[in-house]
């Protein structure tokens, strides 16, 4: 496990595209030295090594459906519309300072 | 020292389905920006995917023509990072469990057979289009969302021709199998190149370089070989070579950095919640076989054995799925068949070479050409006459039975007739007879000459040699 | 308080009889909703759709009310983190002011076709991602039970419960991913549903944690959960996750048979209030003379305690990738940047309150491929660990019924989103019905010194939705609370003390 200081987390806030204040990372830290005692404690669950991991409430074959492959015309977007809703917006697209890769 | 060099490909290809892999907009091909999508590829909150079972039956055939073994339970999972072209801030791909999983891919180089192993097929979607300019990009979202499967060889790749006949292939095998158009040129399918060189003998890896913006597979087969040369230089100096990524610049036919990389990306995987585990089962996956398209191979094989076509013709005939799908039409109801296989060959291809016309686009329907083959074989029309209705043909759309009434194109094949006029030309000549008889063989020739004249080259050759020979020896 | 009731403060049921009866009109109803919604004191409100219910009642007014539609003409609420085409739908959070959606979210959708009308979208904790119901951008919502106002509701759909609480609507949508209708629903004196996972559809909910998230809603009494169970029950094909199983009407609910159920022992244990617990042994004995049997049960304390834990780290991580949209690109609340990373940057930086960011945080930690296995990956096997140890009751029991929360509704200061070292397995337990896809309900228990309002919850197995309305129904029949207000409170306690 990575072990948590403000830099491991503020490197993490980073890469989610935002920051905090300086109070607000130890406010943090002060959370994650909770979460991970109960972690911890988690292990005194008998067997949760042996356990896999769920993904889904229940899973039966009442999901078992794929779409097929047609249009649907009702919801297929107005272009004005859409461009609409984005803030910036140029020739029929939607507008972005330059991208360099 | 001599190096050995360790490359594995990873190509995307985009299937050809009406609709997207997890909404149901269409996809259609140069479409106005902005005018194929729907809630979820613009990510909008509350929009939810949904898998699309015509994409799921294209990665089935794919991965089958792969000799993969296939799930018969989807799963999904997310792939997570931030950009400019990704709407929902992940992409839903395939990490965990791929549906096709250790397969293989038979390549011919320089007649040598070699088995690369595919290590994986997933299935994922594309991400918007950005068209970049001076100071800014534009998004077009219609390109989000459109079906990807994903294919990932192992590192068993030693050189660049090798990988073009390796891409190739992929690109035969989606093409035949119509899953996907399979175009480099238009972004159909990518391939991404892992290259790395270790000296002979070694069993450790290096450093590993990986190539983008490939747009043909004689790039490919360029690039690598440029990098190679380029990694072996540097080794052989003793410069490290960096984790980075190129590209390859076709003016100057080489690579070049695009970045380094400084360290791997973590796109925290974990399951997508949205779809839980979709039991496709076996049934579901045999049809999707029973019911594909024939491979290239396949359609070789049938084309030995059932058309009993040599393999240079079968090769010729199946250089273009839509040429090997025309000869099919073409010997539909008409089993000569290596006739018309020469006819195709010689005839069709001759013209659409010569004035750079895909088959796609030729206006003559295959019906016609077996027609037209038939009125060979029957002789009503020599070949000198089959030409010129051929020419017509393209010329006017017309059927070659109404353009042989039209041109006149008839041929003369009633022995009486024609021995009429042969012993009519003699007469005319009388020292004909002895010259032949005395070996002068030119007077067969020369009796010919005057028989299609006087019948404006309408004669059958063959029957008329016969009979000209008779008279000249009575 | 009002003395004399509104036809409004009256259940979903009553007011359809009396619409059916010609005494009151839809525009009366509507717009005296209006009114309250104008009057509400207690922050419960984003955006309004004032007009467009007025338009709609009008046109009702014309209609001849039909008998078998029961939601015909009732105005209701929406929690703002569902989906309204033509209303701005910020979730609470001011990373999507502005953002005005194009689709409604399926449930809408009914509701629109079965011709009840939407007044208002109510607040809620941002993103519905607290319990509190202070964390949402338009501040702290107040619990209407208070006259000090110095209560909170709980979230995180706090303005759903604050306006069937102070009967603005007969019902309001909501969605629970760890308890966000069920413990507001006990703060606030009200019957608080979520179904079997599944049922009803998620399409147009704004995700927060997929596979914990459920649409539910708030009513004033089980009748009326049960009728609207019966309307959005239905299969999506919208939602992947959408079960295809058939659907059976419930309502009007049936008359119990004799029904098994059992109290989990360190849930009780856990709760110090005398008054929650006396109340409830009140519900215990009477059920037993109903015919109930009820048993009190043992589970090992290392499970309860982890549940917690788990959810938050479970929902945290999914809600960073969830709400990994909202870069202000496509829309929402953009803020300007010389390059895309730049945009993205400032638009996240500025949406986002301080809660939501060290979630966020929390979650994608959570996810570092050197962690998953030790953090996420272990939340999720005890997920399931959790699942097997009730799936193994709910083979003896036809539900585990406890108090919804340990306390009344604290105070403004008392509590926060932040993580608290003291863990009371009364507080968190709720999130079992998540976990497990479970039918669950929170139906009013008691009322604290005559003033605070306080719920028991009853959860049953997947698909046993029925089962939950059966057993809420008996013991709202017990509990005389039916229809509970602030309005009709002193009503209700004067019943309450009648029958005790």
């Amino acid at each position: 496990m990575k072990e948590v200081n403000k830099n491991v987390l503020k490197d993490a806030a980073l890469r989610l595209m935002f920051d905090m204040k300086d109070e607000e990372y130890e406010t943090l830290l002060n959370e994650f030295d909770i979460i991970i005692k109960q972690l911890v404690l988690m292990d005194e669950i008998k067997g949760l090594n042996d356990i896999e991991p769920m993904s889904f409430p229940y899973i039966d074959e009442s999901f078992n459906l794929l779409r097929d492959d047609e249009e649907i015309k009702e919801t297929l977007l107005n272009k004005e519309e859409v461009l609409n809703i984005a803030k910036n917006t140029k020739e029929g697209q939607i507008k972005l300072p330059k991208v360099v890769n | 020292m001599n190096f050995e060099a360790i490359i594995g490909l990873e190509i995307h290809v985009e299937m050809k389905t009406h609709t997207k892999m997890f909404s149901s907009a269409p996809i259609k091909f140069k479409a106005e920006p902005n005018t194929n999508i729907t809630y979820l590829d613009l990510a909008y909150p509350g929009s939810l995917p949904r898998v699309n079972k015509n994409a799921v039956i294209n990665a089935i055939r794919v991965c089958n023509a792969l000799h993969m073994e296939i799930d018969d339970t989807l799963y999904f999972d997310r792939k997570n990072y931030f950009y400019a072209d990704l709407p929902k801030g992940y992409q839903i791909t395939q990490q965990f469990r791929p549906i096709g999983q250790k397969g293989y891919l038979e390549i011919d180089v320089d007649g040598e057979k070699k088995r690369i192993k595919v290590e994986r097929l997933h299935m994922e979607e594309d991400t918007a289009m950005q068209h970049h300019y001076s100071d800014y990009t534009l998004l077009d979202y219609n390109r989000a969302g459109i079906p990807l499967v994903e294919i990932v060889s192992y590192p068993e790749i030693r050189n660049g021709k090798e990988a073009r006949k390796y891409v190739e292939k992929i690109k035969e095998i989606v093409t035949y199998l119509d899953v996907s158009d399979g175009k480099m040129e238009n972004g159909s399918l990518r391939c991404d190149v892992n290259i790395s060189l270790r000296p002979y003998g070694s069993d450790k890896f290096g450093t590993k370089v990986e190539v983008k913006n490939l747009n043909s597979t004689a790039n490919i087969e360029a690039a690598i070989d440029f990098e190679m040369s380029r990694q072996a230089a540097c080794l052989l100096k003793g410069i490290e070579i960096h984790q980075e990524t190129r590209r390859f610049d076709e003016l100057k036919k080489e690579t070049v950095l695009m970045r380094t990389k400084t360290e791997a990306a973590d796109y925290k995987y974990f399951s997508e919640g949205n779809i839980p585990p979709i039991f496709i089962g076996k049934d579901f996956i045999n049809r999707a076989i029973e019911t594909s398209n024939e491979l290239y191979d396949q359609k070789l094989e049938r084309f030995l054995n059932e058309y009993k076509l040599n393999e240079v013709d079968a090769r010729i005939l199946l250089s273009s799925k839509e040429l090997s799908i025309y000869y099919d039409e073409a010997v539909k109801n008409n089993d000569n068949y290596q006739q018309i296989a020469n006819f195709i060959i010689s005839e069709v291809l001759g013209y659409l070479n010569k004035n750079e016309i895909e088959i796609s686009n030729f206006n003559v329907k295959p019906d016609d050409i077996s027609d037209l083959v038939n009125l060979l074989i029957k002789k009503e029309i020599n070949s000198k006459q089959g030409k010129d209705i051929f020419a017509k043909m393209i010329e006017t759309n017309k059927s070659p039975l109404v353009l042989k009434e039209e041109m006149g194109a008839t041929i003369i094949s009633d022995p009486e007739k024609i021995r009429t006029d042969i012993i009519e030309i003699i007469k005319e000549n009388p020292t004909l007879p002895d010259d032949y008889k005395n070996g002068k063989t030119r007077a067969q020739g020369f009796v010919m000459g005057l028989l299609m004249k006087k019948n404006k080259g309408k004669v059958d050759p063959i029957l008329a040699n016969k009979l000209i020979v008779e008279e000249l020896l009575k | 308080m009002e003395k004399e009731l509104h036809v409004l403060d009256l259940t979903i049921e009553e007011i359809h009889s009396h619409l059916l009866n010609g005494d009151v009109k839809v525009s009366d109803l509507v717009k005296k909703a209006i009114e309250r919604v104008k009057k509400d004191e207690f922050n419960a409100f984003e955006a309004y759709n004032f007009e467009e219910a007025l338009k709609e009642a009008e046109e009702l007014d014309k209609e001849e009310v039909p008998s078998d539609n029961l939601l015909f003409g009732i105005p209701y609420i929406c929690k703002d983190n569902l989906s309204t085409k033509g209303i701005e739908t910020t979730g609470g959070s001011n990373i999507l002011n502005g953002y005005i959606p194009l689709f409604d979210a399926t449930v809408v959708t009914i509701l629109k076709e079965k011709k009840a009308v939407l007044i208002a979208k109510a607040t809620l904790d941002e993103l519905a991602m607290g319990g509190s119901g202070k964390s949402g951008h338009k501040g702290i919502q107040l619990n209407p039970y208070d006259e000090n106002k110095e209560s909170l509701i709980g979230g995180s759909s706090s303005g759903s419960a604050v306006a069937v609480a102070s009967s603005v609507t007969p019902f309001a949508l909501g969605s629970d991913t760890g308890d966000s209708i069920r413990k507001p629903a006990s703060f606030g004196g009200l019957v608080g549903y979520k179904p079997t996972y599944g049922l009803i559809s998620r399409f147009g909910l704004y995700p927060f944690s997929v596979s914990l998230d459920h649409v539910g809603y708030f009513t004033r009494s089980v009748d009326d959960a049960a009728l609207l169970f019966d309307t959005l029950n239905k299969f999506d094909e919208n939602d992947f996750t959408s079960s295809i199983k058939e659907r059976k009407a419930i309502y009007p609910i049936k008359n119990n048979e004799k029904r098994k159920i059992c109290v989990i022992k360190e849930v009780i244990d856990s709760i110090k209030d005398e008054d929650i617990l006396s109340r409830f042994n009140y519900l215990v004995e009477n059920l037993k003379k109903e015919g109930y049997l009820v048993d009190y049960v043992s589970v090992d304390p290392s499970i309860l305690k982890a549940i917690y834990p788990a959810y938050i780290i479970i929902s945290s991580a999914e809600a960073t990738s969830n709400n990994a949209n909202l870069d202000g690109i496509k829309f929402g609340n953009l803020k300007e940047g010389n390059s895309y990373p730049e945009v993205m940057f400032n638009t996240r930086n500025e949406g986002f309150s301080e809660l939501i960011k060290r979630r966020f945080i929390l979650g994608s930690y959570a996810l570092m491929s050197e962690n998953q296995e030790e953090v996420y990956l272990k939340a999720k096997k005890v997920r399931r660990v959790v699942v097997n140890t009730f799936n193994e009751l709910f083979e003896k029991y036809d539900a585990f019924i406890g108090p919804a929360s340990p306390t009344v509704a604290p105070k403004i200061n008392q509590a926060s989103d932040n993580f608290d070292d003291t863990y009371l397995i009364a507080d968190n337990y709720l999130a079992i019905g998540n976990f497990g896809g479970y039918p669950s309900i929170t139906i009013p228990l008691g009322i604290k010194d005559d003033k605070m309002p306080f719920g028991v919850s009853i959860t049953s197995p997947i698909f046993k939705d029925e089962d939950t309305f059966i057993i809420a129904k008996d013991c709202e029949n017990i509990l005389k609370m039916k229809n509970l207000s602030t309005k009709t409170k002193s009503i209700i306690l004067k019943n309450m003390k009648e029958a005790q």
